[in-house]
């Protein structure tokens, strides 16, 4: 039997600090990417959205159970109160109260815009699996920040050719993630600010997405109150629910 | 003088000319005959395709054509000036429309549609969508939420006339534009792009989902000869108004525009085929008649008829062939014609329609009689004869007097 050669040993040994760091960048975007949910978590938000032709706010509350059950109902204003989104798994459910109807949205519209922002129905199924979905490389480690690229797994079905995330050291909440396309040219950008402290848990309050193909236009949410670990059971998400 | 010569001399060997005529007569009709056929399929391929959604002519604003932009309306003031435009000689349909994409649903299915907001009757002016209804009603002016939907997208939703449909998309002020529609009928036209995501809504109830009240995309036109979509185009361009923009069928389905152009080559090809042949006929019934008249040719050269003169007579023999010929192979080729025009030859039974460049082609052989489907055959075939002629009266011209009349 030939015994393991020593090169074999250094091999792993040299290789043993990235395999952690990946390990560790994984965590990190893990839990930036869950920092408005917590195992569980019930929000008041206000959504602001400019596009070229119009511009409008929106008041939600949304709730939310790990990283598979998400609920979100709007408030305000009136004319579309009680419009509500479901997404359980990977699937995504709005119900439209004027006609009291309940829609799937087919895998076709997943890149359509969620609610009239820049936020598309991809995001609210994807964004969350970015641990899962893409492989981690450190870009630039300051005492300020992290720069961490993502680069989608060969056989993941995702949109972005490649996202950015600059993560604020010390509190280890994002500022800054660009979203590229699949020819490398950054799309779409998310700035997130006002860090504060709520409910035991360092979180930015505001995130900005904008497209860096319209400048003109942007989406604002804001966290007006936000509420973690509340006790809510997998079956408050279901499409019964989804109507009131 | 000449020409009573020339007469009679065709029927000295009566058989052998009537042969030729035939021939001529036949080639003729049948060329004619053929020829009707193409247009027939022409006007067939080409009222599907315009017919079937867009019209011969569409007016919009600015370069809404090209990327369908919500907000790119026609300026409701720009309307009567459209419409009174519209009104002269040869429209002779006009619809206004407004134009939406989202996302159409029926229990758990969802597709994404087009909805074309319409005034019932004014659009059945410009397209055949609701005459090619395979299931329920076409829409009525005084619906308020009816729609015919494409046969393809109606299976996918798995619904029949009288269904309820969901319709939601993000409405111009930014809103989550929603409503229910009543399917009353379901159309197939054979074209996969309109079967499989299109619906045809009332313009009011579009326009309120929207939230782009009194607004219109574009008008259609319907012409009365598709053909001169772009003449008509080009004399209402100046009148519109400025930023107003017409365009017709050509430039809205250019694969269209080259299939008809392939169809006028293929014609082209077609034609001097068949008279290549023809020609040759006529070449050699001339040519044996002049070779057996050698002798009688040398006499009347002997006797003082000039070579010049000979030479005419002989192209007066094929002229009068070539002019007999078309004249009884148009009457023919009429004939054949009337026989298959309107419905004509339904081949449904064998062949299923066949899509091609937008437009559908109907499983049948009619005819449709135009001008210079009579003109250019006619005049290809007297031009034939007459070369035919040619070189058989150059010959008889070129004789010697004593050899000719020494040969037997």
């Amino acid at each position: 039997m030939r015994r393991p050669s020593r090169f074999a040993f250094l091999i792993i040994f040299l290789l043993l600090p990235s395999l952690a760091a990946a390990a560790g960048l994984r965590g990190l975007i893990r839990k930036i990417e869950q920092q408005y949910m917590g195992l569980s978590s019930k929000t008041v938000m206000t959504m602001q959205v400019r596009a070229e032709h119009w511009e409008r706010s929106l008041t939600m509350e949304s709730w939310s159970l790990g990283r598979e059950h998400f609920l979100v109902r709007i408030l305000a204003p009136a004319k579309e109160a009680g419009v509500a989104t479901l997404k359980v798994e990977r699937n995504v459910w709005n119900y439209l109260p004027k006609v009291d109807r309940v829609i799937k949205v087919p895998p076709s519209m997943m890149g359509g815009a969620w609610m009239g922002s820049h936020i598309t129905n991809d995001d609210l199924v994807k964004a969350n699996h970015i641990d899962e979905d893409y492989t981690f490389e450190l870009l630039e480690e300051t005492p300020e920040q992290y720069r961490i690229a993502c680069l989608p797994k060969p056989d993941a079905a995702v949109i972005w050719g490649k996202v950015v995330y600059e993560i604020i050291r010390p509190q280890e909440v994002p500022g800054r993630v660009t979203y590229f396309d699949e020819k490398m040219v950054p799309v779409r950008e998310i700035v997130f600010d006002e860090v504060t402290r709520v409910a035991g848990r360092v979180i930015p309050l505001r995130m900005t997405v904008q497209p860096l193909d319209k400048p003109n236009e942007q989406t604002v949410i804001h966290y007006d109150a936000i509420d973690f670990d509340i006790s809510i059971k997998a079956a408050f998400f279901s499409l019964r629910n989804l109507k009131n | 003088m000449l020409f009573s010569l020339a007469y009679r001399n065709l029927w000295r060997n009566g058989r052998r000319s009537l042969l030729t005529l035939s021939a001529m007569i036949v080639s003729l009709a049948l060329l004619i005959l053929a020829l009707s056929i193409f247009s027939g399929m022409l006007r067939d391929i080409l009222a599907s395709a315009t017919e079937q959604y867009h019209g011969h002519l569409v007016i919009s604003e600015g370069d809404y054509q090209e990327n369908h932009d919500l907000y790119t309306t026609l300026a409701e003031t720009d309307l009567p000036l459209i419409e009174r435009l519209a009104d002269s000689d040869q429209v002779t349909g006009l619809s206004p429309r407004l134009r939406g994409y989202g996302l159409i649903s029926h229990t758990d299915n969802s597709y994404p549609a087009e909805l074309l907001g319409v005034h019932p009757s004014q659009e059945a002016g410009v397209t055949s969508l609701q005459r090619q209804l395979v299931a329920g009603s076409a829409l009525n002016d005084g619906d308020d939420r009816g729609a015919i939907i494409g046969e393809t997208l109606a299976r996918r939703l798995g619904v029949k006339p009288g269904a309820e449909l969901v319709f939601v998309t993000q409405a111009a002020d930014g809103s989550i534009g929603n409503d229910l529609l009543i399917v009353r009928g379901i159309f197939k036209t054979g074209d996969s792009a309109h079967d499989n995501g299109l619906l045809l809504v009332p313009l009011g109830w579009l326009q309120r989902t929207l939230a782009l009240p009194g607004q219109v995309h574009e008008v259609a036109l319907a012409i009365a000869d598709p053909m001169s979509a772009p003449e008509t185009a080009a004399r209402l361009r100046p009148l519109l108004p400025e930023g107003v923009s017409i365009v017709d069928w050509g430039t809205l389905l250019p694969q269209m525009r080259e299939a008809i152009a392939s169809f006028d080559v293929s014609r082209m090809i077609f034609s001097v085929i068949l008279y290549f042949a023809t020609g040759l006929g006529v070449l050699n019934t001339l040519f044996m008649s002049v070779m057996e008249r050698t002798r009688e040719f040398g006499i009347l050269m002997a006797i003082g008829l000039r070579p010049g003169r000979i030479r005419l007579l002989v192209l007066l023999e094929s002229i009068l062939l070539g002019l007999l010929g078309a004249s009884l192979g148009v009457a023919g080729g009429l004939v054949l014609c009337a026989l298959m025009r309107d419905n004509g030859l339904d081949l449904s039974a064998w062949i299923t329609p066949i899509s091609y460049a937008g437009g559908t082609l109907p499983p049948r052989l009619h005819t449709v009689l135009e001008l210079r489907n009579l003109l250019d055959p006619t005049l290809m075939l007297l031009l034939t004869t007459l070369i035919a002629g040619v070189f058989p009266a150059r010959r008889a011209a070129r004789l010697q007097p004593v050899a000719a009349i020494r040969m037997d």
